[in-house]
């Protein structure tokens, strides 16, 4: 019997004129995100190509190693990046390295052009949370007192129909109903990519296949909770506007409110006050410096190469103590505000798990790989660079760069063979590693499985309610 | 209860939360191969038994039985003996007529039908051909009860429930409705019908209640009511005349 009903489900949903139109929407809008995810790739990756190229040219025709005062690594473009955007598209890709100092990512793809912040780009996230989620409330906010409207449910309940057998033959056949027509352009889509040129590795596709599969929960999540609202309720257009409100709620007003709502609890110092106070304490280091570089002597004053060697030598002294100092500062602050702003996400985090669909945007991004803390693995890898930069310019200069030093080259030979360009590519290359999926598989794993929980639940509901539904 | 007994009231009341008594102590019963036809003005009762039998309601005291089972004890097992029939047939629009018996037939456990099955039993209640593979979002009123009764034929019950199945339909209509009735009722099954339409239940019942405020006020068999006017007698009671 359960599978009668199914497969009535099934039949009227698939027959119905309402679907032939939200497949349509839906059908075109899912190939849309995939076409505007492979040609975001390809521009981001010529993009990238580009700024590599770029940062080699600049040092062409540099005789001198001491003139290589940084050296700027890019974040690469990720294939499922452009699937699921996340925070990709807001963190700085450009890292400038030096020897020394703190690093920041600067050139964001919504800071190049912020038009595109202001709208975002299409992407599979958008499709689930906003398309996919109204979808399922279409469908399945009259699904029990739409059949008593019709006056279906009392010649169906004229059988011998168990009512749970009814109602999770009803719950599964409208979800079987919606999902899997909708898998047809999910694998359309997918096609696209090699098509475009996107370099899909087997990660990603599981990637892809498990981003895809946690949509469709959270549109089953979506539309349990429309069943359960409509077997509380004697009529279709009072459950469509209790579904309608509750759509907004936590599609629109809860991921949005969730951060501020955590601001109220948790005050994460800005960037601006925290930089302020490191320029402020890097000033007063500087002042004493200064002071000190007043009361340099040098030993030989006679030769003016050894005396500008021993300037550096101090100077260089002078710069690690000031580091050593100036991070040990910065260090105490950014562990502050790091903590701080820790608390903050995770009660966004807790807040925003009030809304399915928020949960499926972080579940999604985890494993996307484009979740917050993407700027914090690339950073940290840019720290790594860092260190092997810093490394390699002491071989080239003698000296940490990065700091304050002063080059003076004394020409005593007009006739003198001209110094080589230096070789830029012997700089070792920053090769980001994504982070792997299997570190984005625990959380998007609980942020899935909390989806699925309000599924049960509302199912549950569904269940709980229909048992005394009135069904004359 | 007599072993010929196929739907039996007994005693049977029912009180809504709000106080108002629906059913008052209303006690009949219909044998196979009997037609019973509830007379009453709107809320009478007639429906409120109809869904008593039906489950869809629980009965204050008393039982409706089914094949002597009582409806609100074993609902699942008292309903695989009853067909229903409501007053305005409502059927899957997206669906063709022949969908629509199917997907009730199986409901109904009849899962060996075929599509001749279907077609048959369509042309016995007369629905043309042409619209057996229609969808039913254009069927008229009589066209849809035709496919309710339909469905009620195909699932084979030993007990038909019809709540005001004449309603609305044209003359015509109504008399070839009545006439399957009859051909039913040949068949053995117990047929307990609510209706205003006197001229009918008097033409096709074999027994008649009357039904005013929750109770049955009259109930007498064909025999029972030879020489008498129906009309008259349905008047007075509405009346309270017998009271």
């Amino acid at each position: 019997m359960l599978v009668h009903i199914i497969e009535k489900e099934l039949r009227d949903i698939v027959g119905s004129a309402k679907f032939a139109v939200n497949f349509s929407i839906g059908t075109a809008l899912i190939l849309l995100s995939f076409y505007t995810g492979a040609q975001n790739h390809r521009i981001a990756q010529e993009q990238h190509e580009a700024a590599l190229a770029a940062n080699v040219r600049q040092y062409e025709g540099v005789t001198d190693w001491m003139r290589v005062q940084s050296f700027r690594i890019f974040l690469p473009p990720q294939p499922v990046a452009a699937l699921v955007n996340g925070v990709s598209n807001d963190i700085g890709r450009t890292v400038e390295v030096r020897g020394r100092g703190e690093l920041r990512s600067q050139d964001s793809r919504y800071g190049d052009d912020p038009i595109f912040a202001m709208f975002r780009f299409l992407d599979l996230d958008f499709i689930v949370t906003v398309i996919l989620t109204l979808f399922a409330v279409l469908f399945g906010y009259d699904a029990v007192n739409g059949e008593k409207e019709r006056g279906t449910l009392r010649l169906t309940f004229a059988n011998a129909v168990p009512r749970t057998v009814f109602i999770t033959g009803k719950c599964a056949g409208t979800f079987l109903g919606l999902a899997v027509p909708l898998i047809i352009p999910f694998l359309l889509g997918a096609l696209l990519l090699p098509v475009f040129g996107v370099p899909m590795s087997g990660p990603d596709w599981t990637a892809l296949a498990l981003v895809t599969g946690a949509g469709l929960l959270t549109m089953g999540a979506y539309l349990l909770l429309s069943v359960w609202v409509s077997a509380r309720t004697e009529r279709s257009s009072t459950s469509f506007l209790v579904l309608l409100s509750v759509w907004i709620m936590t599609v629109i007003v809860l991921p949005r409110l969730s951060a501020a709502g955590a601001d109220l609890f948790v005050s994460v110092p800005s960037m601006d006050e925290v930089n302020s106070q490191k320029s402020r304490f890097m000033s007063q280091l500087w002042n004493e410096d200064r002071t000190k570089m007043n009361g340099f002597t040098p030993a030989n004053k006679g030769d003016v190469q050894e005396v500008m060697k021993e300037f550096n030598r101090y100077m260089q002294t002078l710069a690690d103590d000031r580091e050593k100092r100036f991070n040990e500062f910065a260090g105490r602050l950014n562990e502050e505000r790091a903590n701080r702003q820790m608390e903050h996400r995770r009660l966004t985090q807790y807040l925003s798990c009030l809304s399915p669909a928020a949960l499926f945007t972080l579940a999604a991004s985890e494993l996307a790989g484009t979740s917050l803390r993407l700027e914090e693995e690339y950073l940290a890898q840019a720290r790594e660079y860092q260190k092997e930069y810093a490394r390699f310019m002491k071989e080239k200069t003698g000296t940490n760069t990065g700091g304050f030093a002063m080059v003076f080259r004394m020409v005593t030979d007009d006739n003198a063979e001209k110094p080589k360009p230096i070789n830029i590519a012997e700089v070792p290359a920053f090769r980001f590693v994504p982070p792997a999926a299997e570190a984005g598989l625990p959380p998007f794993t609980i942020f899935s499985g909390t989806i699925a929980l309000y599924a049960l639940l509302s199912f549950a509901g569904a269940y709980r309610a229909f048992r005394t539904y009135d069904v004359r | 209860m007599s072993v010929h007994t196929m739907l039996e009231a007994v005693n049977l009341s029912k009180r809504y939360e709000d106080g108002a008594l629906a059913v008052d102590d209303v006690s009949f019963s219909v044998r196979p191969g009997e037609i019973f036809a509830m007379l009453g003005g709107n809320g009478a009762g007639k429906t409120t038994t109809i869904n008593i039998f039906l489950n869809f309601l629980e009965p204050t005291a008393g039982e409706a039985r089914i094949n002597g089972i009582a409806a609100h004890r074993a609902p699942l097992e008292a309903k695989r003996h009853v067909a229903f029939v409501s007053e305005n047939v409502m059927l899957y629009p997206t669906f063709t007529a022949v969908q629509n018996l199917d997907y009730f037939a199986r409901l109904g456990g009849k899962t060996q039908y075929t599509a001749d099955d279907y077609r048959r039993v369509l042309l016995r209640v007369g629905l043309q051909e042409e619209a057996h593979h229609k969808k039913l979002k254009g069927f008229s009123k009589g066209m849809r009860q035709k496919c309710g009764i339909a469905i009620a034929i195909l699932k084979d019950a030993p007990a038909i429930l019809l709540d005001e199945p004449t309603s609305g339909l044209d003359p015509k209509s109504g008399f070839e409705f009545m006439q399957l009735l009859g051909s039913l009722r040949d068949e053995g099954k117990a047929v307990l019908m609510s209706t205003h339409d006197i001229f009918r239940a008097k033409e096709t019942a074999d027994t008649i209640g009357i039904m005013r405020q929750g109770r049955l006020v009259m109930q007498r068999s064909r025999a029972g009511l030879a020489g008498e006017d129906l009309e008259r007698l349905y008047m007075e009671h509405m009346a309270g005349v017998h009271e």
